[in-house]
């Protein structure tokens, strides 16, 4: 079939698409020329049968492929379900990394609670006698970043957020890693950490650091003067244990 | 009227020629266009934004280390051409680079190796550090996917400008300048092919290529015109599934977006919002906050508004007049979302996504209503290719497909 020439396809079917299909405009044909092939209203070109049938593999295919990729996109998105539960691991292979997404922006609830990071660290002096510095809200400087500005960066409104619900959700109540990626989370946060109260491996003071300590706490936000609802009392910080500080973990900080 | 049935011509092959016409044919060039200079735009404008913060962000200076990165990057299978070099100046090569291939995309400049250059490094920057992007960068990199497998270029580019004036002159357009930008492109996939270990990537991005050279090698064969056709008709149907994706996405966004709200006690007594406005990482104007959440009945609407919106997007997209309303509302949301809780990019790329389902009618009257171009000397030929566009009046539908012309 392939080897016919074009001209003898063409001329037995001619007829049998003659009406489907209006006739080109006499256009001269000269190579190169572009068609309008961005004209909607142009008229298709004439199909002959092994063509038509090649251009209906091909939509089939293609329509296929993206709705089989639609529904794995909606199940990775949807609530747990048996479905996806069995069909894990062809929506995780398919949809993770590239097509990985969460739309629950302040959904199922808003968060109700201004989170509030706070770090600080233990220097050691020539002498070896070690000293603690205060606690420094983190946050704060952040939430100073964001205010007023009409485009707040990532810097201030993504890196330690995200970072803390990074640790969050790979971290037990007792600190302790629940998956593969805890250690990572505690070395970003710690860095992050270190890069806005360390300088150079050395603190404030100009003494080496050697441990690092962070602290969270939620401030409830008061609930709104309609309601009836009692106001939630502050909880208590959750302090997490000190982390010793090697010089490689300044590394380009 | 009964016709004699023509024996040759099955009334089932008939309704597929017509089936076929009409896949092939690339529908809401406008809209796709308009996604890319959106896409375009948000990308240039945020890492010009972030530039000064650059280093910390995705560079030498982020705690989330070069080799912290490397190690979530083999382990997701992910690639980033960020991480491909250490050094500092390869960094701000490729972010510059970034700036780059946003500004060509918007202007529509060789969309077709711009759009994937645009996708690489979308996913690079995404890929450097997943644990720093919002739902902004989120839909920015799916969509920069799905755009690349779009005729974005097809209307208000470069390259349609390019096109219309070979037609104009009616010489052949082999546009050299592409053909050695898409040489140079595949000297460049060589050299860097082994930087995608364990993705399909490398295999995606030679078939991308692949792709492109068979189109300029059908447009130089002299009796290549049914080969050009057929490869027309094949990439509009690629076109039109990635359309269907991104509108199909950008349904799922709003889907879920509303219908995890509806679970939430807070969105059900209406002050969802209020607790929104509360948070300090999302109140840039605390005045501006505290003069919208003093009213209960005002947060109270806008709560309920808001999901109302977000769960009913997908079903009324079928009505055409409800629709755009919705569209006009959704918008003006997302601008002042962007103001009050201080998250313009995640907005803008929402308004860039709603932008998809604008009536091609709307979006010609906006190209009407520009300024005369220079050279309004030219004869004005009544319907010359590439006036077209600019000449129909909104609301003039297009006219009916091929296949279904009498």
């Amino acid at each position: 079939m392939a080897g016919r020439p074009e001209g003898d396809d063409a001329g037995r079917h001619a007829h049998a698409t003659a009406r489907v299909c209006t006739p080109r405009t006499p256009v001269p044909d000269v190579p190169g020329v572009p068609d309008d092939p961005d004209d909607p209203g142009a008229p298709g070109p004439v199909w002959s049968r092994p063509s038509l049938a090649l251009l209906t593999v091909t939509a089939a295919v293609l329509l296929g492929a993206a709705l089989w990729h639609l529904a794995l996109v909606f199940l990775s998105i949807a609530p747990p379900s048996p479905v996806r539960r069995t069909y894990a691991h062809a929506i995780e292979g398919h949809v993770y990394p590239e097509f990985a997404q969460d739309w629950r922006l302040f959904a199922p609830q808003p968060l109700r609670a201004n989170v509030r990071v706070e770090a600080r660290l233990r220097t050691a002096g020539g002498s070896g006698a070690r000293r603690t510095g205060r606690w420094t809200s983190l946050t704060a400087q952040d939430v100073a970043g964001v205010r007023h500005s009409v485009l707040p960066s990532h810097a201030d409104q993504n890196l330690l957020r995200l970072a803390w619900d990074f640790y969050r959700d790979t971290h037990d109540r007792r600190e302790a890693p629940t998956g593969a990626r805890g250690a990572l989370a505690t070395e970003y946060l710690k860095r992050i950490a270190l890069s806005r109260l360390a300088h150079g491996g050395r603190g404030v003071d100009g003494e080496r650091v050697v441990a690092l300590q962070v602290r969270s706490r939620a401030v409830p936000v008061p609930p709104p003067h309609w309601t009836a609802r009692p106001a939630a009392r502050n909880a208590p910080h959750r302090t997490l244990p000190w982390w010793p500080v090697t010089p490689d973990e300044h590394r380009g900080l | 009227m009964n016709r004699p049935a023509l024996p040759d011509r099955p009334a089932p092959l008939d309704r597929l020629a017509r089936l076929i016409a009409f896949a092939a044919r690339t529908h809401a060039p406008h809209q796709a266009a308009l996604l890319r200079i959106g896409l375009g735009g948000v990308a240039a404008a945020f890492l010009l934004r972030e530039w000064p913060h650059r280093r910390l962000l995705y560079g030498d200076r982020s705690p989330w280390a070069p080799d912290m990165a490397a190690q979530v990057v083999a382990e997701d299978h992910r690639f980033s051409v960020l991480l491909w070099s250490g050094g500092h100046w390869w960094f701000e090569l490729v972010y510059h680079g970034a700036i780059v291939a946003a500004v060509l995309l918007t202007l529509g400049w060789r969309t077709r190796g711009t759009s994937v250059a645009f996708l690489v490094a979308v996913v690079s920057f995404d890929s450097r550090n997943p644990y720093l992007g919002d739902a902004g960068d989120n839909a920015l990199r799916v969509m920069a996917v799905y755009l690349a497998f779009t005729r974005c270029g097809a209307v208000w580019s470069l390259d349609a400008h390019r096109r219309a004036r070979a037609r104009r002159q009616r010489r052949p357009a082999y546009d050299r300048a592409g053909v050695t930008l898409w040489q140079a492109l595949g000297v460049l996939l060589l050299w860097v092919s082994d930087g995608f270990p364990h993705t399909a990537w490398a295999a995606v991005l030679w078939a991308f290529w692949a792709a492109h050279g068979l189109w300029y090698a059908a447009q130089r064969w002299p009796r290549g015109r049914q080969v050009r056709d057929l490869l027309d008709a094949a990439t509009a149907m690629l076109h039109n599934c990635a359309m269907l994706v991104i509108a199909a996405q950008v349904c799922l966004i709003y889907a879920t977006a509303g219908w995890y709200k509806v679970q939430g006690t807070l969105w059900q007594e209406g002050s969802g919002l209020y607790y929104a406005l509360n948070l300090d990482y999302f109140m840039p104007w605390p005045a501006l906050a505290g003069l919208l959440t003093h009213s209960m009945l005002v947060v109270f609407s806008l709560s309920y508004g808001t999901v109302f919106a977000q769960v009913t997007f997908p079903f009324l997209l079928g009505y055409r007049r409800l629709k755009n309303a919705l569209l006009a509302v959704l918008m003006l949301e997302h601008l002042a979302i962007a103001v009050v809780l201080g998250i313009p990019f995640l907005s803008a790329m929402m308004i860039v996504s709603d932008a998809v389902f604008l009536p091609t009618s709307f979006l010609l009257s906006l190209g009407t209503r520009r300024p005369p171009r220079r050279g309004a000397g030219q004869p004005a030929v009544a319907g010359a290719p590439g006036q077209r566009y600019r000449t129909r009046r909104p609301g003039v539908r297009f006219p009916q497909a091929a296949g279904r012309a009498r």
